[in-house]
């Protein structure tokens, strides 16, 4: 005894049911992919940390981890990835392209994933950068928050500084908006007597 | 809702009234229906549906907005504790030197502290975009200010100095690269103000025309008192003589050009033109012009049936510095070559999406433009590379289609090894008579530069290497570089609507190569850049610095026009050139200096040799900055004497703008709405709809 209005009825709430599971699933992936990947990334890390040269993190991917950031105060170590395409960002946080060898460092991440602990940064912290040698540190010294429509992030290869990047505000509903959050650190004279846990 | 009664509706009326078992299965239904608050299921789509949209209207709420700009006045505002007092100025003066695709533009402006209070001020100039102040002088009342190039890091150390001895110190970190900033302290009421500044600029080149802009907007839209939402009031005035005598601009363009042109216009300005020795004058026509729009010059170079070429050169003292112009015969007097194009496309993941199509389509259209006596083949790289044909195939249909069915079926993934792809284009077998020309599509993210470059240098040969990057944020320095080493071009290509445009120009370039393997006799020892000297294509002159000992007299060109030798003597115009040629040589030095870095030269030597020349030739590097030195502080009020200095610190012209990345993913949006349709959905399943759309009471 249906009639058609049923059957389409349940048609449409089936495929409403469908599309708003496919919905939950695309949401979480983008955590889930964040985490896993900082996951393998710091296995490929610990490899390259042995000598193991041009390791990729899955076979597959098209960059490499090229050093570990870490904020004690925050209990942050991450691994920080070469090319600053949307992809890697996906990853992780990521170099901009032409700053991973220079002095002026600019490093990007997601507001909602990785750099989320930008928002409780204060000038003051510390941030080390390690590469396969050694680890240098930096202190916070000014946060910003800047327009990318108004401004430019002006890279001068003669500085020693680094930058963290992010989306600002850090909840807003939607992404894509002009602001950025910019955390501008400078190297301390004196390495902190207080060693890291290592990150690999 | 009260609904129209349908006869299905009185049919079913006259079933309640008189079938007593269908009223009593009715009603059984109905009273479940009614412990679920039954609502027609039309209505329950609606809502759902104005639920979503209701929604999506919160997440379109931005939670923030950048604050109104107003630094977008140009010209001299002067800080009261009262009021901001914004003055344009009363004359502005511009001197324009071209040299080959370099400006050199001298901006004088005047300018009137009309207050009656001691006073500083900022002064603010717009840019184009890329260019660096690297002179200036400022002269307030009798004091004068002055711009020196010095040392980066001696520059930052007076600045730090002058902040701990508590003097005014005035850091000018330029936040846009767009615009000139700078501080002046203790301005006396009735000071007049005349600041000099200078820089230089590109002039752009594009389909066989010349074009120089210099923003100008430096008349406020708005007149009279404005607040900016904060206690202090803005009010904005002329340093004007009279109220009717607004402000004076007078332009004036030397058009150093070296050649014969077919039309000089100026976009927005009435110009006079005349003809001098090396070129054109242009000046402004109307001498009461306001300035309150760009200054965009254009201008168009006359080729003739054979090459041409002219020398200017500048006796400095210890040496002659000197620009030769190399001009390309008129396109239709050079018949297209057979060549063999080798397409190199990178298939890397971070091709994927957009740039992967701007790829293809860029490849697509490469195959069209196609010669008949041309020959083909194409290259695909990610982490493994991988050749369409073996040996070159000449441009059948059957090979064209089976190439364009490859390039469609290329998709992103994997590493990005380069080297293997390079290696495999350029030791293809070779084809006889036919010139190979490597066109490297990619997005250029990659780490090993240096061994890339290195690689090209080495096994390149005779081919040209033509780079065409994609995407918003390639690694255009590699990019132009490697076309630089492979005597290509590079083209950039940034959105999709530009394939077609960008891949029609590098087309008609390279399909007519008017002369290759240029060289040049000085005759006598020269020092000249760039060191390889590119082919010369049809429509696009070329320039070469060098240093000589002496003022040249005849220097020989050779090279091979059509695959065939060809040379051609060139004799310098006296008096011709400038002190900028100087400047120029300079800076082409600096560049093939920076350059030799990656070859393995020594960081510290490279360092020592460009802050001596950028020293000696007052150029901004990475290494120097520009410092504005003070030297008679004139308040009374506070009776200080003695030079003060005041270190501003500009940006180098070598520093680079990067790019804002995207990063933010929304994701927790993401899964807000993906909970919200799922409980709309339970919702939905929830309910099932009843068949009537009446509601009798029961019997």
């Amino acid at each position: 005894m249906r009639t058609p209005r049923h059957w389409l009825y349940a048609a449409v709430s089936l495929t409403a049911a469908f599309f708003s599971l496919l919905l939950l699933v695309q949401a979480l992936w983008i955590p889930v992919k964040a985490g896993v990947a900082q996951w393998l990334i710091e296995r490929s890390w610990e490899n390259a940390l042995e000598g193991d040269v041009d390791t990729q993190p899955w076979p597959w991917a098209d960059t490499r981890p090229v050093a570990v950031l870490s904020v004690p105060s925050q209990d942050i170590s991450q691994v920080v990835l070469e090319g600053n395409s949307g992809r890697n960002l996906a990853f992780g946080p990521v170099f901009t392209d032409g700053t991973a060898s220079g002095r002026d460092m600019v490093i990007s991440g997601h507001r909602d994933t990785h750099f989320r602990f930008l928002s409780a940064l204060s000038p003051g912290d510390l941030i080390g950068i390690s590469n396969r040698d050694s680890t240098r540190w930096f202190e916070v010294q000014e946060l910003d928050v800047i327009d990318s429509s108004e401004r430019e992030l002006l890279i001068e290869p003669g500085l020693d500084r680094i930058s963290l990047v992010t989306c600002y505000p850090f909840d807003a509903l939607q992404a894509g908006g002009p602001l950025r959050y910019v955390v501008t650190a400078l190297p301390v004279k004196n390495q902190p007597l207080r060693r890291l846990p290592s990150s690999g | 809702m009260p609904t129209q009664p349908t006869i299905r509706d009185h049919l079913e009326e006259d079933a309640w009234q008189n079938h007593a078992e269908f009223a009593q299965r009715q009603s059984r239904k109905h009273q479940a229906g009614l412990r679920r608050r039954p609502l027609r299921w039309e209505d329950r789509a609606l809502l759902i549906i104005s639920a979503i949209l209701l929604l999506l209207l919160i997440i379109r709420v931005e939670t923030a907005r950048a604050d109104e700009n107003d630094d977008d006045f140009f010209g001299l505002e002067f800080q009261d504790a009262a009021a901001i007092q914004r003055t344009v100025a009363m004359d502005t003066g511009i001197q324009v030197e071209v040299t080959g695709l370099t400006a050199r533009v001298h901006v004088e402006q005047v300018f009137q502290n009309t207050g009656q209070h001691w006073t500083e001020a900022t002064y603010r100039f717009p840019l184009p975009a890329g260019s660096a102040v690297d002179r200036m002088r400022v002269h307030v009342g009798d004091r004068i200010l002055e711009g020196q190039i010095e040392e980066k890091a001696e520059a930052r150390r007076q600045y730090s100095q002058a902040m701990a001895s508590g003097k005014t110190a005035s850091l000018v970190e330029q936040q846009r690269s767009n615009q000139f900033e700078t501080r002046l302290a203790n301005i006396a009421p009735g000071d007049t103000i005349k600041v000099s500044i200078s820089f230089l600029t590109r002039v752009n080149f594009r389909d066989g025309a010349f074009s120089l802009r210099i923003p100008m907007t430096f008349t406020p839209r708005w007149e009279g008192a404005v607040t900016n939402g904060e206690a202090t009031p803005i009010h904005y005035t002329n340093s004007a003589r009279e109220p009717m005598d607004d402000h004076r601009l007078t332009i004036d363009v030397d058009l150093r050009s070296g050649m014969n042109l077919s039309s000089i216009e100026s976009r927005y300005h009435d110009v006079d033109i005349h003809p001098s020795l090396n070129g054109y004058r242009v000046f402004l026509a109307d001498p009461d012009t306001r300035s309150d729009r760009v200054f965009e010059l254009n201008w168009t170079p006359e080729f003739g049936s054979a090459p041409e070429s002219s020398i200017a050169s500048y006796d400095a003292g210890d040496a002659t510095y000197a620009l030769l112009m190399l001009a390309p015969p008129l396109a239709e007097a050079i018949s297209p070559q057979p060549r063999e194009v080798v397409f190199i496309i990178d298939t890397s993941g971070s091709m994927e999406g957009t740039s992967m199509e701007q790829a293809k389509a860029s490849l697509q259209l490469g195959l069209e433009f196609l010669g008949p006596d041309d020959r083909f083949n194409l290259v695909r790289f990610s982490s493994e590379s991988e050749k369409l044909f073996d040996e070159s195939v000449p441009v059948y249909p059957a090979y064209l289609e089976q190439a364009s069915g490859f390039i469609d079926r290329l998709s992103a993934n994997g590493g990005t090894v380069m080297a293997p792809a390079l290696n495999m284009a350029m030791n293809l077998p070779e084809q006889d008579g036919l010139l190979r020309q490597i066109v490297f599509v990619t997005d250029g993210s990659i780490g090993n530069e240096r061994d890339l470059l290195l690689q090209i240098g080495e096994e390149l040969r005779d081919s040209r290497l033509f780079t065409v990057s994609i995407g918003s944020a390639p690694n255009a320095w590699f990019m132009r570089k490697s076309a630089e080493i492979g005597r290509g071009s590079h083209t950039h290509i940034g959105k999709l609507e530009e394939v077609e445009e960008q891949m029609t120009r590098l087309w008609t370039r390279i399909e007519n190569p008017a002369i290759q393997n240029i060289c040049v006799d000085w005759g006598m020892d020269a020092e000249f850049y760039p060191e390889v000297i590119p082919d010369l294509y049809a429509g696009e002159p070329l320039w070469v610095f060098a240093k000589l000992p002496l003022s040249p007299h005849e220097v020989t060109i050779c090279g091979e026009l059509q695959g065939r030798y060809w040379e051609m003597t060139s004799r310098e115009l006296p008096g011709s050139g400038s002190g900028n040629l100087a400047t120029l040589w300079a800076r082409s030095k600096i560049e093939s200096l920076e350059d030799s870095r990656i070859f393995g030269a020594d960081p510290d030597v490279i360092r020592a040799d460009v802050l001596d020349l950028a020293l000696e030739f007052g150029l901004l590097t990475q290494y120097t900055s520009l410092v504005a030195v003070d030297k008679t502080p004139a308040n009374p009020a506070t009776g200080k004497s003695g030079s003060e200095s005041i270190p501003s610190l500009l940006p180098a012209g070598s520093g680079f703008s990067a790019g804002f990345s995207k990063t933010a993913t929304g994701w927790v949006v993401r899964l807000i709405m993906a909970l919200f349709a799922i409980l709309a959905v339970t919702a939905m399943l929830l309910y099932v709809p009843p068949r009537s759309p009446m509601a009798p009471s029961p019997p």
